[in-house]
């Protein structure tokens, strides 16, 4: 028999959690059916599209578990999802929260601590309009810099700031219609 | 012949870029220009990719020639230059430091390198160019032939049961050949539609969005495709170096005498070049199918040729043959312009830069690709056929290029091979959330980016191919409407994708496209 293989359970993963959400999902969360009639009329719903996108998500368990079932060695090389990816992309999420925190919260920070008007009055200013972006932005490439690494150094923190820095200048020179990060948002 | 001078009318006489001696300078040529350059410096950057040049230009583009018709050229021209660029620069690495920047171009490595190594990086990269552009110019003729044709075909011969049927057999085919399976294949397909259905429809309520409000406008085009494209990408080779299964030092290149192409290079070359460049520009016209696969199926196919034929004097494939190299670049530079033939024909993306043309399109909007821009009306003029042709005018144009200066070009990039990755990716990564916050100002657009990027990574981790869940995703609204507008013109008949012999025969083509299609090898990371 067998071996259950990461692509086995893959294919019946698929396959469950798309029939389920076909039978709980779909009808509890479209507005209309598979196919109303309106006026005499019949007409495909919105559920119609959504029960055709799991249909295929059933197809493709079914599939891929009896690709699985009959040649389990089969394919390019070794597929599966370990702890050693869940870390990584933990990491990923912790640089990508701070960074994009700095980014956000930086500004109106400073502008809170150090005049009384506040961002929002100062965010089409120099220097106020780079610090948050500049500020998330060395963050962002000095971490994901040492990540790669595995070690952290001044060094991936100077690349950062002068990336971030001569992006903003890139962005905002030119382009006076360009909004940077978060100044949309503020 | 109209449309063909309007569409070269449209190119030259477009807005002026700027003025040099008191001479106004097109913009859309100009910008070809441009985007040649930087396809070919980005192209010869190892993780690099054109796709990502695309990604991050195409905000900047409409920000400077904003979202008129007018635009289109211009920006087309731009990310025509990136492709065509990318597509000759992504063997400077190869040739010159044994690195294949893409899948594509390791069978470049294979013969490219050891000339470097022999002392003749100069004439493996001569070879590389000559053969890059000859694939892609015999490529792009066939485009200019056969799109217009297809088009015309498909608009008197397929009414909407067909094209509904046509659009789910593109999306089966394209399961069936990216990846190492069809279940895996068909999962990045249904999970594409499903993600492009949310809060999408025709009812008030925003379907699928499972009552949260920040779904309730769907997932932007923007921040879904590049994330997954882009951002799964750089998250999955930032894995690669976090965990040491990347070298850290790129390979010094031998210090080479004065060499370049020999008498009788061209000769040798040539056949593996004709054939080569039929082979990926008959893969290039499938929608889905990479030039991995073309590259391969070239140097294996030019490998039993040149066995046969070869002097004992000349080096074997794998030893340094020019012929390897020719076989190589020839069959995957075919594959871009014939990529083209579904995008511009029927509509369907077949390769992540012509996703980022339809992007482009979307965003400017006066030209949806598909059968209705080759319709030829008189009196009036279609407007979309005339920027058609003008695309045309801008491939031929690029390939001029290619021809003159692009050589050059190309091998004054070897300094770009040099740079660490490790320290390109993240600021790769910061200008990809910045053209997609310039383009959506919420931050929440960039998180969006970030989840989508974390699923492109699973997709790469679980080897689930990426670019069929991002054509799903730009098809799937199409594929509805056409759906929806079907069953109404068949008075609601339930069987309507097999009302008539052509629709039963893609439907049928379909459902034994994924139960028998053999797998396409080679294809790692989808």
């Amino acid at each position: 028999m067998p071996r259950l293989t990461a692509d086995l359970v893959l294919g019946l993963a698929a396959l469950a959690l798309a029939l389920a959400a076909l039978l709980f999902w779909v009808p509890a969360d479209t507005g209309s059916g598979i196919v109303e009639r309106i006026r005499g009329q019949y007409r495909i719903g919105d559920a119609m599209g959504p029960a055709v996108a799991f249909g295929i998500l059933i197809l493709a368990g079914i599939v891929l578990a009896i690709e699985a079932w009959l040649k389990p060695a089969s394919g390019p090389g070794p597929s599966g999802l370990g702890s050693a990816q869940l870390g990584f992309l933990l990491l990923l999420f912790v640089i990508f929260m701070i960074s994009l925190l700095a980014m956000r919260w930086t500004g109106p920070a400073l502008a809170s601590l150090l005049t009384e008007g506040g961002y929002r009055s100062l965010r089409a200013s120099l220097p106020w309009k780079y610090l948050g972006y500049v500020t998330g932005g060395t963050i962002l490439v000095g971490s994901l810099i040492a990540l790669a690494e595995r070690r952290i150094s001044v060094r991936a923190f100077v690349i950062g700031f002068f990336a971030a820095l001569l992006l903003a200048m890139f962005y905002d020179l030119p382009f006076r219609d360009f909004l940077l990060p978060p100044n949309g948002d503020l | 012949m109209d449309y063909i001078l309007m569409g070269i009318g449209a190119v030259f006489g477009g807005p002026e870029l700027f003025a040099l001696g008191g001479i106004g300078i097109p913009a859309a040529p100009a910008m070809l220009f441009l985007g040649l350059l930087t396809g070919i410096a980005v192209g010869a950057t190892p993780g690099l990719a054109g796709p990502m040049a695309m990604a991050v230009s195409l905000p900047i583009l409409i920000s400077i020639f904003g979202v008129r018709p007018d635009a289109l050229l211009p920006v087309f021209g731009f990310l025509i230059g990136i492709m065509k660029g990318a597509t000759v620069g992504g063997a400077v690495p190869a040739v010159l430091f044994n690195i294949p920047g893409t899948p594509d171009a390791f069978m470049t490595t294979l013969d490219g390198y050891p000339m470097t190594r022999r002392g003749m990086p100069k004439r493996a990269l001569k070879i590389a160019h000559l053969s890059s552009v000859s694939g892609d110019t015999l490529s792009d003729i066939a485009l200019f032939v056969c799109a217009p044709f297809l088009a015309v075909l498909v608009e008197r011969f397929l009414d909407l049961p067909e094209k509904t049927a046509l659009i789910l057999l593109s999306l089966t085919f394209i399961a069936a050949v990216m990846g190492s399976s069809v279940g895996k294949g068909l999962i990045a397909i249904g999970l594409g539609m499903l993600a492009a259905m949310v809060a999408t429809g025709q009812d008030f309520h925003p379907r699928l969005a499972l009552g949260v409000d920040a779904l309730s406008h769907g997932f932007p085009m923007v921040s879904a495709v590049l994330g997954i494209l882009i951002l799964g990408e750089i998250f999955w080779t930032l894995d690669d170096h976090w965990r040491g299964r990347v070298s850290r030092d790129a390979t010094e290149a031998t210090d080479a005498g004065p060499d370049g192409l020999r008498k009788g290079d061209v000769r040798r070359i040539l056949p593996h070049i004709l054939r080569s460049s039929l082979i990926g520009t008959v893969i290039g016209a499938l929608p889905g199918v990479g030039s991995t696969l073309a590259a391969t199926l070239g140097y294996t196919w030019g490998r039993r040729v040149h066995a046969k034929r070869k002097t004992p004097e000349q080096a074997a494939f794998g030893e340094g043959a020019p012929e390897g190299i020719a076989a190589t670049e020839a069959a995957n530079s075919a594959v871009s312009g014939a990529n083209l033939i579904p995008v511009l024909s029927l509509g369907i993306p077949g390769n992540a830069a012509a996703v980022f043309l339809i992007l482009a399109a979307d965003s400017i909007g006066g030209f949806n690709p598909g059968p209705g821009v080759f319709t030829f009306s008189h009196p009036q003029i279609n407007p979309e056929l005339v920027v058609a042709f003008g695309i045309f005018t801008l491939m031929a144009l690029g390939n001029l290029l290619n021809w003159t200066i692009g050589g050059v070009f190309m091998r004054a990039m070897g300094i770009m091979s040099r740079v660490p990755i490790r320290y390109l990716l993240p600021v790769v990564l910061l200008v990809t959330l910045t053209a997609i916050y310039v383009q959506d100002p919420r931050l929440g657009a960039l998180w969006t980016a970030f989840g989508f990027g974390v699923l492109g990574y699973l997709f790469r981790c679980l080897r689930i191919p990426h670019l069929p869940f991002v054509i799903a995703f730009i098809l799937a609204g199409s594929l509805e409407n056409a759906a929806r507008q079907a069953f109404s013109a068949t008075g609601g008949d339930p069987f309507f994708l097999f009302s008539s012999w052509v629709s039963t025969a893609f439907m049928l083509m379909a459902i034994a496209t994924v139960f028998l299609a053999g797998r396409a090898p080679g294809e790692r990371r989808g």
